[in-house]
């Protein structure tokens, strides 16, 4: 009887929540049509950006309304709709690379843009709703879409479902927005929307002193940013003036990217220098601090260990899949493109920090012995290789730095679920709090096992790929300081494979429970888990064996800025 | 000036009490008579008056027993807030659409008010600000009476609810002298009636014992500062011979020694209303004092009634002039304001993070926010440096970024206000842990109260980030002013207010801290004892949040609209 009820219960929220959908999905579908004067369809503004922020927010203040224990009841239903909402960009964005839907022509030079849409936003200031794609933004939008439902399906039974799966789906769309923005202030906004479902991700689901490492993530990470949009403001009156729709009313001027890119490359060229070198040098700075922080890179690392420590493990997989690599984006996509003579100015600093990031993330983590603490730690160390590749000036470097964030964006997330089962199922984050992890739960001894040697860099799987790429480019520029992050390599290879020594081996033949489960079997990871990690693990594998299939695009985008921006600026 | 002569100069003059005159103040005089019905109505009674030596009784009807209808408790605030809605509606009428007609009102040979742009556009913020206020109040006075089921007439105290709307109602009147007046005495005296009735209002929160001591405070503080700013006042006519705007303008030179003596102390009287430091030490007191929806008023729109001030002296009276002579004195105020911008940001920053009373905080953030404002205007005052013939767009579009500022501020720090106003309701918001689990007990306040804080913080793409955006693009730009030749410039050739700019953005990232922990504590903690249940109802109050909330987002993804206004408004100043 009682079970015809819930299920009735059910059916009812099923169909109120999917009403709901179905009509902002109509309205999704027709929206494009009539916005735009063209005929072409708008692919990324609504469904790859508005869609998942208007559908989290339904979801979202409709759980509002809802009573404690109405709320569970209603989780399974917005849980399933959600998933299926993340799965719509997941799948637009694949065929926009299999050109199932559209003919997308993804050679593009430096400068030019796939799917490029314009609207004008604020006209007084010259604010645009500019959006597109290249070779650098489309890898990171679709690691995006992807990671959305796999942290989805991989945290399915977090408690409170009715607002923790919808964030993460509020998050996906601000950080696409963040990818595929293509105007200063709209880069802007969205740069600091992500800023709130994480906040909220880290505050209500987090650890013990969420409290604490919410506002320290939210503050560390806006000061920074604030910094940077001073930058940009400063940048955007230093253009000269011009007319027409995309120029602002009052100022003249406009926040327009691809306008700001053509000015640099003409002022850039041949012996010209964009503004001036000092003008570059400041406004690099600027620019660079709000990006070094988010990325992070030693000394602004600290909020990343506690941020990852409290954040549920949804929270840490996006934020160390997708949301350290708009650090590394807006680098590559801002000052970098815009001021390769500040970049030379700055290449032997750039490195230091690169490499004190990596050395000194990889001495941290031995001395961890919080499970996550230490993969956060690895966070900071693979960060740095990404400064490296930036440093070294090389197009392999480059490619290599670009490889490395979508690698990291798998293996990462990886990292952070098999974290979140381990604290899940065991209650514990220590390493030595429990031995013998292979006889209680071969899966997630297998899926931990897995992931530590994608981190540490096992030829075959993605990571490997990224290190050599990185490691020839470096060797070209630095010479013989190669060994110095040869070595970290080492370190990194003996952290991982020592905690996996005390957690998944030793312990006798019988192993050794956790105490924090006081005696109970401990229990193998669930099923969902098992789902996430093993299409992680599948991705993983593939673009270790062909990484080609990233790679291509990259290295494309890589040999466009060398050509236009570093050869063409007399660099 | 004749209104012949006037007119003959091309400006649209009208004599003061002439029949023109009428029609082009009409939305003022909605609110006199909403003001004098307020007086009447609710005293209307079965009185009758009779005729001596004889039996005869002609009805009176002021006074005796009331009328049900018109004796209603209900009536005053539904009266009040129909009236400002009114005037509101007249207003907005015209200036959305562009075409304020500007009419300058004469008397002999003095002009009192002009009506433009500018004025209409911080009448209108007055009025947006006190209509919300009343209508916020129309739940809230009786704060007892939510709980027991007594008669009308022991719930209501009739007679003081008529005074709190008549209050309301001259602040309004008396700021929108100070935006429409054009002659600094005509000025002073509706700056003076606005500030008499705000002391009252804020002396008005019965219910808390520290209702009347905050309003003691207030009113001896203020009235010092504006003695001291009616001071200055006469030395400025001592040395000028004049108060009239225009003519104080023609007058005005650095040089002269009482002329800077004045400047300062009339700073003194516009600065304490802006609640800048080092006179902002009342309006902690008073906010935390006062109930909500008051305490919002004297954060926005005495504040704003503060802003006209320092804009009417430091723009239009003492901007380097265009004659031809830029000196550094002409514009020694930029020195003392951008000094004073940037102790007060830091100031009401860091003393935010210490207050632990939503009230002061908000108080001292609005302190912050006046920073804001004077970096700006120094920015202004830095307009023209290097060079005379600097496009007067550069000033204006300050102007107009301090103008929105004003504007949105009325959105969410008022709301902010009123969301207090709602605790309040059912007893009291001074401690923070007042506000712990209101996110879980009702969550659209909750979150309402949060996208507040976050506007005010300014964090994107909320109207506090567009307004925080729109002054510092304001200021960088003046900063950059037509430096930039051959597409190469150095740091160094960057005028020094960029470091206000700067300032500001590290200010902002302080003031982060203090915002967020109030959403922290209402999405985190769990609700006092005695406070578990949803909030009072409290229907008006709740659509005045919900217009705040509404405006808060609006203003921030589609701000066109309202930066076209105030450029228009900062356009319609004096700048020639």
């Amino acid at each position: 009887m009682s079970g015809t009820q819930a299920l009735d219960i059910k059916n009812k929220e099923f169909m109120l929540v999917g009403g709901l959908l179905l009509i902002v999905a109509a309205l999704m579908a027709f929206f494009p049509y009539m916005s735009s004067g063209d005929s072409e369809v708008d692919w990324i503004s609504l469904p790859l950006v508005g869609f998942p922020i208007i559908v989290s927010c339904i979801l979202l203040a409709f759980a509002s309304q809802e009573s404690r224990s109405r709320k569970e009841v209603i989780a399974v239903p917005i849980r399933l709709f959600t998933l299926a909402a993340s799965l719509i960009p997941l799948a637009i964005s694949t065929s926009l690379f299999f050109d199932w839907l559209i003919a997308v022509d993804w050679n593009l030079g430096y400068n030019e843009y796939a799917l490029e849409k314009e609207y004008i936003w604020i006209e007084t200031i010259g604010v645009s709703w500019h959006v597109g794609m290249d070779g650098l933004s489309f890898p990171m939008v679709w690691l995006t879409t992807f990671l959305i439902p796999v942290t989805i399906v991989t945290t399915w039974n977090e408690k409170d479902g009715a607002t923790y799966h919808p964030l993460l789906l509020m998050m996906g769309g601000a950080l696409i927005g963040v990818f595929v923005a293509l105007d200063l202030f709209l880069f802007y906004v969205f740069w600091e929307l992500t800023l709130i479902p994480m906040f909220f991700l880290i505050l209500k689901w987090g650890g013990k002193d969420r409290r604490y490492a919410s506002q320290k993530f939210f503050i560390y990470t806006f000061a920074a940013s604030v910094i940077m949009l001073l930058g940009l403001i400063t940048l955007y009156f230093l253009q000269p003036e011009g007319s027409g729709p995309r120029y602002g009313t009052v100022t003249n001027r406009t926040f327009d990217m691809r306008v700001l890119f053509t000015n640099a490359l003409a002022a850039n060229e041949g012996d010209g220098v964009f503004l001036g070198k000092d003008m570059q040098n400041i406004l690099f700075a600027m620019l660079m601090l709000g990006f070094l922080v988010k990325l992070p890179a030693v000394p602004f690392h600290t909020w990343l260990p506690d941020a990852h420590v409290q954040a549920p493990t949804g929270g840490s997989m996006l934020l160390a899949g997708v949301m350290l690599k708009m650090g590394a984006y807006g680098m590559l996509r801002l000052p970098v493109a815009l001021f390769p003579d500040a970049l030379i100015f700055y290449q032997d600093i750039i490195m230091a920090i690169g490499l004190i990031s990596l050395v000194w993330g990889a001495i941290v983590c031995l001395g961890q012995t919080n499970l996550k603490r230490m993969v956060a730690y690895s966070s900071v160390s693979h960060m740095g290789i990404i400064l490296l590749g930036i440093a070294s000036m090389q197009p392999i470097g480059y490619a290599a730095a670009l490889f490395m964030m979508f690698a990291h964006g798998i293996i990462s997330p990886m990292l952070f679920a098999v974290c979140g089962a381990f604290k899940h199922h065991y209650h514990s984050m220590e390493i030595g709090a429990m031995r013998g992890m292979a006889k209680w739960s071969p899966y997630l001894a297998v899926y931990m096992m897995f992931a530590w040697m994608a981190s540490l860099g096992l030829p075959l799987l993605a990571g490997f790929v990224a290190e050599l790429m990185l490691m020839i480019a470096y060797w070209h520029t630095y010479g013989w300081w190669i060994l110095l992050p040869g070595f970290v390599l080492a370190i990194t290879a003996a952290y991982y494979l020592w905690s996996m020594q005390r957690t998944i081996f030793e312990g006798g033949d019988e192993g050794q429970p956790p105490e924090s489960l006081n005696g109970e079997t401990p229990p193998d990871i669930t099923t969902s888990e098992n789902i996430g990690m093993i299409i992680l693990a599948f991705f993983t594998i593939l673009f270790g064996i062909f990484p080609f299939i990233a790679l291509d695009m990259m290295g494309q985008w890589t040999h466009e800025l060398f050509l236009t921006v570093f050869e063409g600026g007399g660099i | 000036m004749k209104p012949e002569e006037c007119n003959e100069i091309g400006m649209n003059c009208t004599e003061a009490f002439s029949t023109e005159f009428w029609t082009a103040i009409s939305p003022e005089l909605v609110m006199v008579i909403g003001l004098v019905a307020l007086f009447i109505i609710p005293n209307l009674g079965n009185s009758k008056f009779r005729i001596p030596l004889t039996k005869l009784k002609i009805p009176w009807f002021l006074g005796g027993k009331r009328f049900a209808i018109t004796g209603s408790p209900a009536i005053p605030g539904m009266l009040a807030t129909a009236t400002i809605f009114a005037t509101l509606g007249m207003m907005a009428i015209d200036i959305i659409d562009g075409s304020v007609k500007t009419t300058t009102i004469t008397s002999g040979d003095s002009i009192l008010f002009k009506i433009d742009a500018f004025s209409r556009f911080f009448e209108i913020l007055f009025l947006v600000a006190v209509l919300l206020a009343s209508m916020a109040t129309l739940d809230r006075i009786p704060a007892h009476t939510f709980k027991g089921k007594k008669s009308m007439d022991e719930m209501y105290d009739n007679r003081r609810q008529a005074d709190l709307y008549i209050l309301l109602l001259t602040t309004a009147i008396g700021m929108c002298l100070v935006a429409l007046a054009q002659d600094l005495f005509v000025l002073f005296v509706g700056l003076e009636l606005a500030s008499l009735s705000t002391y009252i209002l804020v002396a008005f929160h019965k219910e808390s014992k520290s209702g009347a001591e905050s309003g003691v405070k207030y009113f001896i503080v203020g009235s010092v500062a504006s003695g001291i700013g009616l001071y200055g006042l006469s030395l400025m006519y001592l040395e000028f011979g004049t108060l009239q705007l225009s003519a104080l303008r023609d007058a005005w030179s650095g040089t002269s020694t009482l002329g800077i003596i004045a400047l300062g102390l009339v700073l003194v009287g516009f600065g304490f209303k802006v609640s800048a430091a080092p006179f902002h030490f009342a309006a902690p007191d008073a906010y935390a004092g006062a109930n909500s929806p008051v305490a919002g008023v004297l954060a926005t729109a005495s504040k704003a009634m503060g802003m006209i001030g320092l804009i009417r002296v430091l723009v239009v009276i003492t901007l380097p002039d265009s004659s031809g002579t830029l000196s550094e004195e002409s514009a020694i105020w930029l020195y003392a304001i951008a000094t004073l911008s940037v102790i007060t940001m830091t100031w009401g920053n860091i003393a935010a993070l210490g207050s632990t009373n939503p009230k002061r905080m908000l108080a001292y953030s609005s302190v912050a926010h006046a920073g804001y404002m004077l970096a700006a205007l120094s920015a202004v005052g830095a307009w023209r440096w290097g060079e005379i013939d600097a496009p007067v767009d550069y000033a204006q579009a300050i102007v107009a970024a301090v103008l929105f500022h004003l504007f949105v501020l009325v959105a969410f720090k008022l709301g902010a206000f009123l969301v207090l106003g709602m605790l309040e309701m059912e007893g009291g918001a001074s401690r923070l842990s007042a506000l712990s689990g209101l996110a879980r007990r009702d969550p659209l306040i909750g979150t309402a109260m949060f996208i507040f804080m976050l506007a005010l913080a300014g964090v994107p793409p909320l109207a506090g980030f567009m307004s925080k955006f729109l002054v510092i693009a304001g200021i960088v730009s003046t900063s950059v002013g037509t430096v930039w030749v051959d597409g190469s410039v150095s740091f160094s050739d960057l005028h020094w207010v960029w470091w206000l700019a700067l300032a500001m953005f590290l200010n902002s990232a302080i003031s982060v801290f203090y915002y967020l922990r109030i959403g922290v504590v209402m999405f985190l903690d769990i609700p006092e004892e005695g406070r578990r249940k949803p909030l009072p109802y409290g229907a008006s109050i709740r659509m005045a949040i919900w217009i705040c909330l509404v405006a808060t987002v609006i203003l921030g993804l589609s701000s066109d609209t309202l930066i076209d206004m105030c450029y228009r408004a900062a356009e319609s100043l004096d700048w020639d």
